[in-house]
């Protein structure tokens, strides 16, 4: 018989391959950054507004220089930019969690419902996918956002997943048609597990990697959705999130007024953002599929 | 005549032991025309057609499926292990087509007939250790009374594959050698004590060495736990290790069969010799002189 090609690590356990993966770990910190950055608002405004709220019409002077008082200094309306970077970073988060989260679940059930399954199923749950992923989405959305000016946030949410589920649906779809005919498949099936014990229990795991993939790419066109709605004007009235503050910095001319913080901080903030959500991906990647795990004693 | 006082026992204890058995015990397999077509119209393919046979539980026996590559023998195991809906034709267990078996049937139908797979390293789902394959089996197809006995009746099982259960318990499957994978499966086995194994190429992607041990285990069962294999292979040499019968197929029809010593010393059909002349002597001096224009066979 041949020799053993490593000695288990059997005390390692989750946690610990978290830790060792350091990509995941930099990209929760930069999310759980970007999180307190978010939760903080309220504390920021207090400090800042004194009671009064620091995002209010003419709180303080215009265009006020970054300073202690106001770090980011002000806009055209006296509003305190911190404090709307703050709220703008958490309703960023919340509007691509709540969409990533919809566009994930729909996906999913689409891709292993029509890549288990087959057949006529599959056929009728792809043909809809692949209409929904040749449809130009943003001309769709701007439509969509002349109709829905007075939105609730999980309103906005709904509305951005709509058009990003086919993305993750045809991602995981195409990868259940492969794991399906796998012999471990066929194992399960000969041990008597019923279709929702394979899909949840052998296809899902192998899959989460692709899941994660889905969720950060639909969270991330759902948040690039709605700033690129923003940016132009059409963002829904009442939900100031970074693409406002990037249009409002745009439409003002704030650079060219030394209020490069409108600007230049809500940029940085979505680039960390964007960062933080695909180191999560390639460290899951890492974490969940063992091949990547390094062998030892080989 | 009368009978002897020992031989009376023995009938009493298989009475005994009849009476005590599941549904479904000392039941057999039949195929029954099988005929499977993949694709339509000028692109179809028949890989089986108008297969029959029988599998008994009693006496145990060893029946080899042999034909080159593409000539039906893996759709004919997926047919028998109700993993592939035959165009035509049925598999019955017992009577009763697998395809229509209730639970309780199908329940039956798993715990007594099982597969060994063709590949080592796609039995197992890469996301788990290679502990689960035992432990679902456990769950899904024995009545071991508690987590303690059905922990030492693995051990057990892995003892006799001639496995030391520390040296693979725990482990992830790409940390075990393809021998050590192929003998767990044999261990899965030795645990479920199945009526019939179905093992489709289970030695092809092992070396000689390895490959002996397996046979000799596959006997073992035979012998000691009255199971009936359906060997599929294309290895003559194997078969003709095993003993046993044969059935000799091509193009997806079974063109002779019988016990294995008689079809190599004397086979009758040509496809047979073909197969005979083709195994390679362990002989420098040795070389195969006659072509054989293999299109020519039906």
């Amino acid at each position: 018989m041949t020799t053993t090609l490593s000695a288990p690590k059997r005390t390692a356990g989750r946690l610990s391959l978290l830790r060792r993966s350091p990509k995941l770990t930099i990209g929760i910190l930069l999310i759980l950054l970007l999180v307190a950055i978010g939760l903080s608002a309220p504390l920021v405004a207090q400090a800042i507004g004194g009671g009064q709220d620091p995002t209010e019409t003419a709180a303080f002077p215009r265009w006020l220089k970054p300073s202690g008082a106001h770090p980011l200094g002000t806009d055209q309306y006296g509003r305190d930019i911190l404090v709307m970077v703050c709220r703008g970073v958490l309703v960023s988060l919340q509007i691509g969690a709540i969409a990533g989260l919809v566009s994930t679940v729909i996906g999913v059930i689409v891709a292993f419902v029509g890549g288990y399954l087959g057949g006529f199923v599959d056929t009728v749950l792809s043909f809809f996918t692949s209409i929904l992923l040749v449809v130009p989405t943003f001309p769709l959305l701007i439509t969509l956002s002349a109709y829905a000016k007075e939105v609730t946030l999980f309103e906005v949410g709904l509305m951005l997943s709509i058009f990003s589920w086919p993305f993750a649906a045809r991602t995981i779809r195409s990868q259940v048609l492969t794991l399906r005919t796998r012999a471990y498949v066929d194992l399960a099936k000969t041990t008597n597990s019923r279709d929702l014990e394979i899909i949840f229990k052998e296809l899902l795991p192998n899959l989460l990697p692709y899941v994660m993939v889905g969720f950060a790419t639909s969270a991330l066109g759902s948040i690039f959705g709605l700033i690129g709605l923003e940016v132009i004007g059409l963002g829904p009235a009442g939900v100031i999130d970074l693409g406002h503050l990037i249009f409002v910095a745009i439409s003002t001319g704030a650079l060219t007024l030394g209020a490069w913080p409108l600007f230049v901080v809500p940029i940085i903030l979505l680039t960390a953002l964007f960062a933080g959500l695909n180191l999560i991906n390639i460290g899951l990647e890492e974490v969940y599929n063992p091949r990547l795990r390094s062998v030892s004693g080989v | 005549m009368t009978e002897p006082a020992d031989a009376k026992a023995v009938r009493a204890a298989e009475t005994a032991v009849a009476a005590e058995a599941p549904d479904g015990a000392g039941a057999s397999i039949r195929a029954e025309h099988l005929v499977q077509r993949f694709g339509s119209g000028r692109g179809a393919v028949l890989a089986v057609d108008d297969v029959s046979f029988e599998l008994d539980r009693e006496p145990a026996r060893i029946v080899s499926l042999v034909g080159q590559s593409g000539s039906g023998k893996s759709t004919i195991a997926r047919q028998v292990l109700g993993l592939q809906r035959p165009t035509s034709g049925a598999v019955t267990y017992g009577g009763k087509d697998v395809l229509r078996l209730n639970r309780k049937q199908r329940s039956e139908f798993r715990r007594n007939v099982q597969p060994v797979f063709q590949d080592p390293y796609a039995i197992f789902n890469p996301f788990y250790r290679v502990d689960r394959v035992f432990w679902t089996a456990v769950r899904k197809l024995t009545d071991l009374p508690n987590k303690r006995a059905a922990d030492e009746a693995i051990r057990d099982s892995l003892r006799a594959v001639k496995l030391q259960p520390e040296s693979v318990l725990g482990r992830y499957p790409h940390q075990l050698s393809g021998g050590q994978r192929q003998r767990i499966m044999l261990a899965r086995i030795h645990l479920l004590r199945p009526q019939f194994v179905i093992a489709d190429e289970p030695t092809s992607m092992l070396d000689a060495q390895t490959r002996r041990g397996f046979l000799d285990i596959l006997q073992d069962f035979r012998v000691r736990y009255g199971i009936t294999t359906l060997f599929i292979t294309h290895d003559l040499s194997s078969v003709h290790y095993l003993g046993g019968d044969i059935m000799v197929i091509n193009k997806g029809r079974i063109v002779e069969q019988g016990a294995v010593a008689e079809v190599m010393a004397a086979p009758s059909h040509d496809y047979t010799r073909l197969l005979l002349a083709s195994v390679p002597a362990p002989d420098p001096d040795q070389r195969w002189t006659e072509r054989i224009d293999i299109g020519q066979i039906r």
